[in-house]
């Protein structure tokens, strides 16, 4: 049985996968406002941050839980909690909507549907990390593919949107994206070391400009 | 792969000398079990097992209103923590009290309970006495929990001095506030880097700040707000881009309260502005009538970072209740 899933995780990683994803740079653009994110080097340093701090604390560990059997309903109430940065809250609802109507259609299951419907009924937000990881499960596929999946897939968007934005080179993204590998790879380790009381611990720099997107006069993202 | 959430909770409750009390799965005389923290592991920090059993310093408080100003109902205070004789700022009958750690520092292992409740319509300002400092820690960590309870149009305004952490400290604060629909909630505060004999900058090993803030509603205690920070300078470089941003000092401010609106937000921003810091605010969902605003702002000086908050705080409490700017006087 092992492997059938491989294919639908990939339909799902897509970047094609239609959520949205373009429109979000995750507080990155707070950073070319500024300035401080200007090139190849300075946006590496931002992705590499963002991979260890907001992508392992709260998408990446929110996934393992929920692999773990924690109720997906006390998993989004703790996202919705957690994401202190409006938009970026709203930009992980918007995404999760487009997410758990996708999955409806394609990979239908039991727990997509439970999640749904406390989505429709107004008692569950619908996050993305939670929607990306009930049907990831109901999938089979395993947690540490789910997790590294997960996170190089917000990697290739966020790059993708850099490359528009700063703007750089088509190489230079796929530079970028490379280097991500150990990111990733040492963000969906980390993941597994983490307790309960470390969900949500982003640093504070990041959710200041994510805070800070959000009084932006000329802005190419919502978030 | 992972270990069974099960199997890891239970070692690391072993490893914990501080695990058990105060949050622990048995209900209080309150029935607080509700705020247990769910069976998925905390992970220890330290492999070390010191044989901490009851708190080092308690404080328990209760305030109500009675004819017309809030007075302290119940006050039960054990180890090393207390409270000063309690006084009033103003003429709203707001209550302030100071606490005291008579052993000025935490040290390793210590563990520090606070339980806070201000009873429907009383108003409290709890405060600190000077600057809460956690020494080295060299076996386990110190950790202060603290559960707060607002009633219905209750008010409180928790404004400690700033917390330095020195050389190799590792501190916890744990913070569960449950308010009502009505309620009022101010919480301001100031991380310093820290301090080492050598005047370098962010030597301790681990600090870890949670609040976890919940609404009482139909159907129990809904989370509004988690605002957690950990910071740990051994583990990565946390000085700069997406962490301190270059900055050493770290403020806060947490207001819940049904008033709370985007115009409030609006103004805060004007205001902070004005000030020599990187500031960033935002509104958490609504919840039962109630919002949060949390604001972060990094700087480079507590005194700075206190202007700031101290300005933010000002105009809320000049807004909604009339008082001035707070000045507790305490230098």
């Amino acid at each position: 049985m092992s492997g059938t899933y491989r294919l639908a995780l990939q339909q799902l990683c897509d970047s094609a996968l239609p959520t949205g994803a373009f429109a979000h740079s995750l507080g990155f653009e707070t950073y070319i406002e500024r300035g401080l994110i200007h090139d190849e080097t300075s946006f590496g340093t931002w992705l590499s941050a963002f991979v260890g701090q907001q992508l392992t604390y709260s998408e990446g560990l929110a996934i393992r839980f929920l692999y773990e059997g924690v109720d997906v309903g006390e998993l989004d109430e703790h996202l919705s909690a957690q994401l202190l940065p409006r938009q970026v809250r709203e930009a992980s609802t918007k995404m999760g909507g487009r997410l758990l109507e996708i999955g409806a259609e394609v990979f239908p299951s039991a727990e997509l549907e439970a999640y749904r419907a406390l989505v429709t009924t107004g008692r569950a937000a619908g996050h993305q990390p939670l929607a990306f990881a009930v049907v990831a499960r109901s999938l089979g596929v395993p947690v540490e593919e789910a997790l590294a999946a997960y996170l190089f897939a917000t990697v290739t968007s966020l790059t993708q949107n850099a490359v528009r934005a700063i703007p750089l080179g088509q190489n230079s993204g796929q530079r970028l994206l490379r280097k991500a590998h150990d990111d990733v790879a040492a963000a969906a380790e980390q993941v597994q070391r983490l307790g309960w009381d470390d969900l949500g611990a982003v640093s504070p720099g990041l959710e200041i400009s994510q805070m800070r997107h959000e009084w932006q006069r000329a802005r190419m993202f919502m978030s | 792969m992972s270990a069974p959430a099960n199997a890891t909770a239970t070692s690391a409750q072993a490893l914990d000398p501080l695990a058990g009390a105060a949050f622990g799965a048995s209900p209080d005389i309150e029935g607080r079990a509700r705020f247990a923290v769910p069976a998925t592991p905390r992970p220890s920090i330290s492999g070390s097992a010191a044989a901490v059993v009851s708190p080092r310093g308690e404080l328990s408080l209760r305030v109500a209103k009675r004819a017309g100003r809030s007075v302290a109902v119940q006050q039960f205070h054990q180890g090393a923590l207390r409270v000063l004789r309690p006084h009033y700022l103003d003429e709203s009958g707001q209550v302030c009290y100071v606490m005291v750690n008579p052993g000025g520092a935490y040290l390793g292992a210590d563990l520090y309970v606070v339980d806070v409740e201000v009873e429907a319509g009383a108003s409290l300002l709890l405060t600190t006495q000077s600057a809460t400092k956690i020494y080295r820690t060299p076996a386990f960590h110190a950790e202060q929990r603290m559960t707060i309870r607002l009633g219905e149009g209750a008010e409180l305004e928790l404004a400690p001095d700033q917390l330095i952490a020195y050389r190799e400290a590792s501190y916890r604060q744990d913070t569960r506030i449950t308010v009502s629909p009505t309620s009022s909630f101010v919480m301001a505060e100031v991380i310093t880097p820290g301090w080492s004999p050598d005047g370098a900058s962010f030597k301790y090993r681990e600090l870890r700040l949670r609040n976890e803030i919940r609404v009482e509603g139909d159907d129990g205690a809904a989370l509004l707000a988690l605002d957690n920070l950990l910071i740990r300078p051994p583990q990565s470089d946390v000085t700069g881009l997406g962490f301190m941003e270059g900055y050493s000092h770290l403020g806060s401010l947490v207001v819940v309260d049904p008033r709370v609106d985007q115009a409030l937000a609006d103004e805060l921003r004007q205001l902070t502005a004005g000030y020599d810091a990187y500031t960033g605010l935002s509104l958490t969902r609504t919840l039962a009538g109630t919002t949060g605003l949390v604001l972060r702002s990094l700087s480079n000086s507590t005194e700075e970072l206190n202007r700031l908050l101290g300005a933010c705080t000002g105009l809320v409490r000049g807004r909604w209740y009339g008082r001035a700017p707070l000045n507790l006087r305490k230098y």
